[in-house]
């Protein structure tokens, strides 16, 4: 049976692969646009939490009426922002978490004469932030993140470049950045991050020169970032520290496919449509079995960790622009490749 | 199926092995008992011996097996205030106290692992502590490491860790980790300098720290709350302690008072100044010299000072707590900076349990979810159950490398190890798709190709994960390490365990 229809799928893929792009190129522009517009207004590309901005968090393990506090409280205590904690089986309250742009011991008195006792350690939990420290985390974790992005392109293309003297160049300009930044110390890190994405720009056209399949790899892992971070925006979700390890996640996931559907598709072996569809039942059983394991996290995580519930969301997310853009970006992008070097 | 034992499968079981003896706390099962987590400083229990570490077995003849046994027992026993008796039988020895006070010690069960959990899971106190307006080098955060872990013991607070912590901008920090004492505390103890001075007629005559100070009074004879009584702010107790001076400080203390005059009073002849106590720039205290002082070279002096509060017993804490610091800053000396906490987490224990229990019912039902699919697809029941057991495999060496090297488990970490098991599956998937990919004839070549793809893949994700290590102040680090060693498992012992396995299967 599978004989009879590989051959339709074959027709219907080779006239329309190309025109497919256009799905993935609308959402990238979309996304593009829309973290500008987000930026324009925010003078941020997400929006951040306390752990990124400065703050205080303090979990309450008492029932309190959310909507009573917020009423009573945000005109004291900055951009007030309360979450309810319950039991994953009872479904009971447990707590809450209040969170605020207000310092440390401000936040503490006013919630103390608010409440009527001493907060300690067996009724509450403390967190807080200096907005120096908030806002430096935030440069250090998009460095981290623009750094993650250079290495990994780096290894992609020693996987599937050939020419050594390009493999030596792209190593050496990836390495420039991180070495003056962090061992010399002579780049601040705003220097840093414009120095480090322009490196990552000159890579990419060192990738479009040299190695296609390695930049088809990088645009999708790119794709998906810049996809969930609009839905994550739109959504209003907020980003702390721990929420960043999400894309580094994400970053790794989402090459493991490409990786495989690379390595298969420059193999020559059977027809490109054949290798094209065993790399897809592959990577989407791959995709699915993390998919549904994350989802099924998600609910679970949901009722009583704020911060894997986060991180899971995000992955959620980013998996499901993974499958558009491994099956759709990816797979255009290498199937005209190789139909473009064959005709050559 | 044939599964050969080949040298790979025997690596996975060692490392396995190792790993469960590595995890379980063998001490847990075998012994009876209660472990003695800390011991107060300064106490009768300390000074007669019992110690952070020993397992408590009976207490006066009476076998101890749990913790309630303990408590039950000792609180029935101290109901008076006269001093009693108590035998306590350790693993390491007896123990006799005789005190009015139940034993000041904090027992717990003995765990049954060595897995340690990190603050946010286990509670606690941690603080982000830099020099205020200066940037330092790693061989100045390196002294104020130690400055400061000398005042927190001092003080008496256990099972701290102070580290030195060095992020991408290349500021140097330093965290402080303390699994009991409450943020007050710490604030304290970090947030003021601890500048000690004693003047007289704004003449420094001794500082803290160990030039000047030889010794500092603290034990029940040398240091006490001496008296309480009502005062304008409710009631106010005094504390008095004794300090020996060096010989040095001891005959500049001579020389000052040499020049001053006596002036004679109802209540006896002091000298015409007196000794200021300043600390960190502030006047705390005054006290009138006596007339025999006057240019002795004395080593013997008493320091005392006051607290204050609403009610008598309030008065008495904030005495006590006052007298302790300024205690500690006598023997420490002051810090070398000025320091700010810019970020301080107190975790309260309370939700950490039932945390860890509800972190390992999600991570079951999505490892079961993640496998019916993998059952779904190959429709073999043996495939899926080896996933199952070769990514339960992973999580057991992962755990058996942090407890062997001292790892906490944070929330970042458990982060990690989801982001470990997650690639091991994809990863299993690639080997059981190449295994039977029918256009390679030689299931070596499957293999080999499969590995390619595995490499490629954990390539990447570790050189994305080592910015993680050094971003933010290393509170990400926990996600980057955990992860690394978890791939790092996966691709050299358990896939190429998994691909024998499935060689066997196949075959």
């Amino acid at each position: 049976m599978q004989e009879q229809e590989t051959p339709q799928k074959k027709q219907w893929h080779d006239k329309y692969y190309k025109l497919l792009l256009l799905v993935p190129a609308f959402l990238l522009l979309f996304s593009l646009s829309y973290l500008f517009i987000f930026y324009s207004q925010n003078g941020d590309i997400m929006h951040r939490d306390i752990s990124l901005t400065g703050g205080t968090s303090i979990t309450l393990y008492d029932n309190l009426e959310k909507i009573q506090i917020e009423n009573d409280l945000s005109s004291k205590l900055m951009d007030l922002n309360i979450r309810e904690i319950y039991d994953l089986i009872t479904r009971e309250q447990k707590g809450i978490t209040i969170e605020t742009t207000s310092d440390g011991e401000e936040t503490t008195e006013i919630l103390e004469n608010y409440l009527g006792y001493k907060l300690t350690k067996e009724n509450s939990s403390f967190e807080y932030t200096s907005s120096s420290l908030g806002k430096s985390f935030f440069n250090q974790l998009l460095l981290a993140i623009i750094y993650a992005f250079t290495f990994m392109g780096i290894v992609v293309f020693f996987l599937f470049g050939k020419q050594k003297k390009i493999k030596v160049l792209i190593t050496l300009l990836g390495i420039i950045s991180p070495i003056l930044f962090f061992i010399f110390k002579v780049l601040t890190i705003q220097q840093a991050l414009i120095f480090s994405f322009l490196v990552l720009v000159v890579n990419l056209i060192i990738y479009l020169k040299y190695n296609v399949p390695s930049l088809a790899v990088i645009i999708s892992a790119f794709a998906d970032i810049l996809m969930t971070l609009a839905l994550v925006n739109i959504l209003g979700i907020e980003m702390s520290s721990v929420g960043i390890i999400a894309f580094v996640m994400l970053i790794g996931y989402s090459v493991d496919t490409d990786i495989l559907l690379t390595n298969r598709i420059l193999k020559k072996e059977g027809t490109l449509n054949e290798r094209i569809f065993s790399s897809f039942k592959t990577g989407m059983t791959m995709t699915l079995t993390s998919l549904v394991a994350f989802l099924i996290a998600l609910i679970i995580v949901s009722s009583f960790s704020a911060i894997l519930t986060k991180i899971f969301t995000i992955l959620v997310i980013g998996l499901g622009f993974d499958i558009l853009n491994t099956w759709i970006t990816n797979v255009s992008l290498l199937k005209w490749y190789v139909k473009s070097k064959n005709e050559n | 199926m044939k599964i050969k034992f080949t040298w790979r499968i025997w690596l996975l079981i060692i490392f396995l092995i190792f790993s469960v003896i590595s995890i379980v706390n063998f001490q847990g099962f075998f012994e009876n008992g209660i472990l003695i987590k800390s011991v107060e400083q300064n106490s009768t229990s300390f000074e007669q011996g019992l110690r952070t570490g020993q397992i408590l077995i009976s207490v006066d003849g009476k076998k101890v097996k749990t913790i309630e046994d303990y408590t039950n027992y000792i609180q029935g026993k101290f109901i008076s205030e006269e001093n009693v008796k108590t035998i306590i039988q350790t693993n390491q020895g007896e123990f006799i106290l005789y005190s009015n006070k139940a034993p000041q010690i904090i027992v717990s069960e003995i765990p049954k692992t060595n897995l340690k959990s990190g603050l946010d899971l286990a509670g606690g106190t941690r603080a982000l502590v830099q020099a205020k307006d200066i940037k330092l080098s790693a061989d100045e955060i390196g002294e104020l490491v130690d400055v400061l872990s000398n005042r927190l013991n001092v003080y008496g607070i256990e099972d701290v860790s102070v580290l030195p912590s060095l992020d991408l901008e290349g500021n140097n920090r330093i965290r402080v980790e303390i699994a009991g004492a409450t943020p007050n505390d710490l604030e304290k103890l970090i947030s003021e300098q601890g500048k000690f001075e004693a003047k007289i007629a704004n003449e420094t005559v001794f500082i803290g720290g160990e030039r000047d100070i030889a010794s500092v009074g603290r034990d029940a004879q040398n240091a006490r709350i001496e008296s309480c009584g009502a005062s304008s702010e409710g009631y106010s107790c005094r504390f008095s302690f004794s300090v020996t001076l060096s010989g040095e400080a001891a005959k500049k203390h001579a020389a000052i008072t040499d020049k001053l005059e006596v002036n004679s009073t109802s209540e006896g002849n002091y000298l015409s100044e007196k000794l200021d106590l300043y600390v960190d720039d502030k006047l705390v205290d005054s006290l009138l010299i006596g007339e025999s002082l006057k240019g002795q070279v004395t080593t013997q002096i008493s320091i005392s000072g006051s607290g204050s509060g609403e009610i008598e017993e309030d008065a008495y804490e904030t005495a006590k707590e006052s007298m302790h610091n300024l205690q500690t800053i006598l023997i420490t000396g002051s810090l070398p900076y000025k320091l700010e906490i810019v970020k301080l987490d107190a975790i309260s224990p309370t939700l950490g349990k039932d945390f860890v229990k509800f972190i390992l019912i999600a991570g079951f039902i999505a490892l079961i979810s993640a496998s019916l699919i993998i059952l779904f697809r190959y429709r073999n029941f043996k495939s899926s159950l080896m996933v199952i057991l070769f990514s339960s495999s992973e999580i057991i060496i992962i755990l058996g490398v942090a407890c062997l090297i001292g790892w906490n488990l944070d929330m970042a970490s458990i982060a990690g190890i989801l982001a470990t098991i997650g690639t091991g599956f994809d990863d299993q998937i690639v080997i059981l798709d190449e295994s039977r990919n029918r256009s390679i004839s030689s299931l070596k070549q499957r293999f080999k190709r499969a590995f390619a793809i595995i490499m490629g893949a954990y390539l990447t994700a570790f050189v994305s994960l080592l910015p993680l290590i050094w971003a933010g102040a290393g509170l990400l680090r926990g996600f980057a390490i955990t992860t690394i060693i978890g791939i790092s498992v996966g691709v050299f012992i358990t896939r190429p365990a998994f691909s024998d396995v499935v060689k066997g299967i196949e075959s």
